[in-house]
């Protein structure tokens, strides 16, 4: 019974939430660039604009293609239930393995990049072999910082991580979390395709890559792989503020008002870290091609800062 | 049924190969008959193989001991012998054998009125006698004599299409590298003999000293590192196993370069013993330099199935990542981790034999129907080829480690083995481990993006080329060969407890630790957690999961938003006229950012070339890329010149045709030899 419970939850937060981060920040965007944007709630009309229209098929294409979206989406539904956005309601029998959430989420670029393949147009060549130089090299710097975060909480158990933190006090004032925080910050900003790695609000074929590969999308497909896209991008962003600022430990309510509480808090904690996005997407151009493997090296340099700090100052 | 012993179902696997390959020669006119009839008697051999190990594995205490042939000559008798680590690799040999065999009945069609069937599978059932004996030898002599006869018949058939002069070249190669290995193995075995005047390794090497056990660690690393072809040892197997036949490069990537960890785990972990830890550290080392630059290497590769051949180093090298971390824990003492490791390794062991025979064959499929190996002139063949492309794509997943497959359970396990192996304290293992962790993680996301590039630009999109637009699916047997191994892929990746339970007895043997017990979580449900210190995963419930979801979505959207309206439109071409095949990436451009990224590494240099009076209005142009080898240029190439010349010189030095001068030599050899009798003798 727990488990209904926590996936009901967790889906529902993570499917309604999702689009609203992309709102945020997109708004705050455009205030600091005065302008008024577009409503915090846009990406919901979008999507449900996408889901009633027609769709246009490239008759190149093969199964393939089809069944992108609906893996897309399940793979970030799947990761989504590893990563609890509180943990009063995870259940403990519950393998919430965080290598697992990344390979899932891996399975569900891997289709994306075959299916920027199918269609035979060059644009979706050319995203697919962006997106797989991207992802490769800011692997080891994931996996590095993840074994940081694990070691130090002694599991790879992300419900564990996140209890584990919760009795450090203020993480982020600690050497070794604070490296790895940015870390995975640099990472956060590459795999969900925003500035400097990528822009998200251009389609311009010299720099794109995830718009390049979804080019020849229309209709629900679309409307599908943006909802996938913006439910990775809102897990990575749970796994980050659930673990560097905890908050459960603050709660002293339990049960049902506990879980409610608890989920304001995550709310708000949330919102915090996407206008953090927004200012740091807005304070950074573009990045040429080229210079990625300078952020992806930043990254790993962190990353591995942080596993040596762990080791030699200690927690 | 008492009589089914493991003897006898080894025996008859071996008489039923030999069998086979007799059987080639004497249906040499016939050559149809003789195609099917070997391959049947193949898969018949196969079958008892399976059946031997299978039996050994599961209901055998002690280790099955044959005698063939005592001698009174020393060192001579010729003895079989079969433990649970012997019977571990010949089931990957079965299995592989197996598939490869049903394939072959369809793919050897095509070789029919240009080859020499009979001597096909004369080689064929040889090479599967050969590779059965190699991990059943019980002594050192025999062990010695089926390597060498292994390598000489995989010689053989790497150079069967012997017109071809990239093939004799990768031949010739192939046959030198693998000498210079069994060179460095005759020295270990000759220390081996010399110090403890036995040949047998189950009789303890105790007697060893210090610094010798250190020598032949070296060397039986070098000699089975050449056919393992982790780098810097690496150079044949690009060449050699895109030369051979296809389902001879599945063989020899799915099987016989385990041969080497097979080699390393019987004369390294068992008979010398693993009590120096730098010995893990070096294994680790050569793994990590392994997997990066063989998987970088495969991503620059338009050859489909080099491709493959350098995705194997990589795979090596992960496998010999877990067999260094183990060695590494045994040595320090870390039991569990040690045997952890050891699991990962031997799990990725019979995961490459699964996925990577299934991707050879598909190679081969695809080479069959398009005649082309090059993934410029292919594309669009999943709707000309559905089968193979879906079976294709079950191995380019699992290789790519993708859950559910079996790919991603071994490399959760490397991974869980590090986790475990890194404890506060030991400062220099911990960087080496977590550069493991990275270094896992690079190949691990560039064999992905390599398999995106192989499936995507060989089965998506338009034809490339006139063969590609006109391929037709390949024969059942083709399909049914490389349809079992993916499908025990996905198998082996959504239930691994069973094929663990397997891996443990070898473990057990091994290190004498059970592992399955530490492995084996609750029961939840109706599914079985793979759990490790805690560290749980389950990949039955993540597939049941990614099912659920995926429906979920489909019927949610459909029911709330109505049917999906398609209209059917060409690609988009920003409005032009129609695209052509020609406009699409190809595979060197979707390499091109990686080789930009390593071009330190990979020395890349662009050739283009504009045809035409007008710069900005070419009549034609011609682009070019190539990419060098550092290892070859910079290590063997200047090796090979300098022996080269050597020879050269010592012809007219010392073979100057005289007979005075040799009469001389044979002189001057009996003076030192009285010499050195007289003084040390």
């Amino acid at each position: 019974m727990a488990i209904v419970i926590y996936i009901t939850l967790q889906l529902v937060v993570m499917i309604l939430l999702a689009p609203l981060v992309n709102g945020i920040i997109k708004k705050v965007k455009a205030l600091t660039q005065k302008r008024e944007g577009a409503p915090v709630l846009q990406m919901y009309f979008d999507l449900y604009k996408l889901l009633k229209k027609s769709s246009v098929v490239s008759n190149v294409t093969s199964w393939i293609f089809a069944a992108t979206p609906y893996i897309v989406v399940s793979s970030a539904l799947t990761a989504a239930l590893l990563v609890p956005v509180t943990t009063f309601a995870s259940p403990i029998a519950f393998p919430f393995d965080i290598i697992m959430m990344v390979y899932i989420l891996a399975l569900g670029r891997f289709f994306m990049c075959l299916s920027a393949l199918d269609a035979g147009s060059t644009f979706g060549g050319m995203g697919a072999s962006r997106e797989a130089m991207i992802s490769s090299l800011i692997e080891p710097s994931l996996l590095i910082s993840i074994f940081t975060i694990g070691l130090a909480s002694q599991s790879t158990s992300i419900n564990d991580i996140m209890l584990a933190m919760q009795s450090v006090s203020l993480p982020l004032l600690r050497p070794a979390f604070t490296l790895t925080f940015i870390a995975l910050f640099i990472i956060l900003i590459a795999e969900t395709s925003r500035i400097p790695v990528d822009d998200p609000s251009t389609h311009l074929e010299l720099t794109m890559v995830h718009e390049a590969m979804v080019l020849e999308y229309s209709g629900r497909q679309l409307a599908l792989i943006e909802l996938g896209a913006a439910i990775k991008q809102l897990v990575l962003i749970t796994l980050i503020v659930n673990v560097f600022l905890p908050h459960d430990q603050f709660i002293a309510y339990a049960g049902i008002s506990g879980v409610m509480l608890s989920l304001l808090v995550y709310l708000i904690k949330v919102i915090g870290f996407a206008v953090l996005i927004a200012a740091f997407e807005a304070g950074t151009v573009k990045f040429r091609f080229f210079s990625i493997p300078n952020l992806a090296a930043l990254s790993f340099i962190l990353a591995f800062l942080g596993f040596l700090q762990y080791f030699v100052l200690g927690r | 049924m008492a009589f089914l012993t493991v003897k006898f179902l080894l025996s008859a696997s071996i008489i039923l190969n030999v069998v086979a390959a007799l059987a080639a020669l004497v249906l040499l006119r016939n050559q149809k008959l003789c195609s099917l009839l070997s391959s049947l008697i193949c898969i018949a051999a196969s079958l008892f193989g399976l059946a031997a190990a299978f039996k050994q594995l599961l209901f055998e205490k002690e280790a099955m001991a044959l005698s063939l042939w005592q001698s009174n000559i020393p060192f001579l008798d010729v003895t079989l012998s079969m433990d649970a680590l012997s019977a571990f690799f010949v089931l990957c040999l079965s299995i592989l054998a197996l598939c490869v065999s049903i394939y072959s009945i369809g793919y050897m069609k095509h070789y029919f009125g240009i080859r020499n069937m009979a001597l096909f599978y004369f080689l064929y059932a040889s090479f599967m006698v050969s590779m059965l004996l190699v991990f059943t030898a019980g002594n050192a002599v025999i062990f010695f004599v089926v390597w060498e006869i292994m390598a000489v018949v995989s010689y053989f058939l790497v150079s069967f299409e012997s017109d071809q002069p990239e093939t004799q070249r990768a031949g010739i190669l192939y046959i030198v590298m693998t000498h210079i290995g069994t060179a460095f193995l005759l020295i270990a075995f000759m220390l081996m003999g010399r110090y403890t005047g036995s040949f047998d390794f189950a009789i303890p090497s105790s007697a060893l000293p210090e610094n010798i056990r250190n020598i032949m660690f070296v060397l039986f690393l070098i000699g089975f590192g050449t056919k393992a072809g982790i780098i810097p040892f690496h150079i044949w197997l690009p060449y050699a196993h895109p030369s051979a036949p296809s389902n001879i490069s599945a063989l020899m990537s799915g099987i016989m370069i385990k041969t080497a960890i097979y080699g390393l785990l019987r004369f390294v972990f068992i008979y010398l013993g693993v009590e120096t830890t730098w010995w893990g550290m070096a294994i680790l080392v050569i793994g990590m330099i392994s997997a990066v630059l063989g998987v970088a290497y495969a991503y620059i590769e338009q050859n489909i199935k080099r491709m493959l051949a350098y995705s194997s180093i990589e795979n090596m090298g992960i496998i010999f990542i877990g067999l260094g971390i183990s060695f590494m824990a045994f040595s320090e003492g870390l039991e569990l981790v040690g045997a952890l490791a050891l699991t990962a390794a031997l799990l990725h062991t019979v995961n490459h034999t699964l996925f990577k025979g299934s991707l050879f064959l598909g190679a081969g499929s695809v080479d069959y129907a398009v005649h082309s190996k090059n993934m410029e002139d292919l594309g669009g063949l999943l709707k000309r080829m559905p089968i193979t492309a879906l079976f294709f794509l079950g191995g380019a997943l699992s290789v790519s480690a993708m859950v559910p497959f079996n790919g991603f359970i071994s490399e959760w396990l490397t991974y869980q083995s590090i986790f475990a192996g890194i404890v506060p304290g030991q400062a220099a293992e911990n960087i080496l481990f977590i550069f493991a962790v990275a270094a896992l993680a690079l190949s691990g996301a560039l064999a992905a993006a390599c398999f995106i590039k192989l499936f995507g630009i060989s089965f998506l999109g338009l034809p490339r080329s006139e063969q590609a637009a006109s391929a037709k699916e390949v024969p059942l047997s083709m399909s049914l060969g490389s349809g079992i191994l993916t499908a025990l892929c996905l198998l082996s990746g959504i239930f691994p407890l069973y094929a663990l339970g397997l891996i443990d007895k070898v473990v057990l043997q091994l290190a004498n630790q059970p592992i399955l017990g530490q492995l084996q979580g609750s029961i939840f449900f109706l599914y079985y957690p793979l759990e490790i210190h805690g560290n749980a995963i389950s990949p039955q419930i993540i597939i049941l999961t990614l099912a659920i979801t995926s429906v979920a979505a489909l019927f949610i959207v459909r029911i709330t938003f109505g049917k999906d309206r398609r209209k059917e439109y060409g690609t988009w071409d920003c409005g032009y006229e129609s695209l052509n095949p020609r406009m699409q990436y190809s595979a060197a451009a979707f390499s091109k950012p990686i080789r930009v990224v390593f071009k330190i590494m990979f020395r890349s240099s662009r050739n283009l070339k504009i045809k035409g009076p007008l710069t900005y209005h070419p009549d034609a142009m011609e682009y070019s890329v190539t990419t060098e080898s550092i290892f070859e240029k910079y290590v063997y190439d200047p090796v090979s010149r300098m022996v080269t010349a050597f020879s050269g010189k010592a012809k007219y030095r010392i073979q100057t045709g005289s007979v005075h001068t040799y009469l001389l030599y044979i002189f001057i050899t009996m003076l030192i030899l009285m010499f050195y009798n007289r003084i040390i003798g």
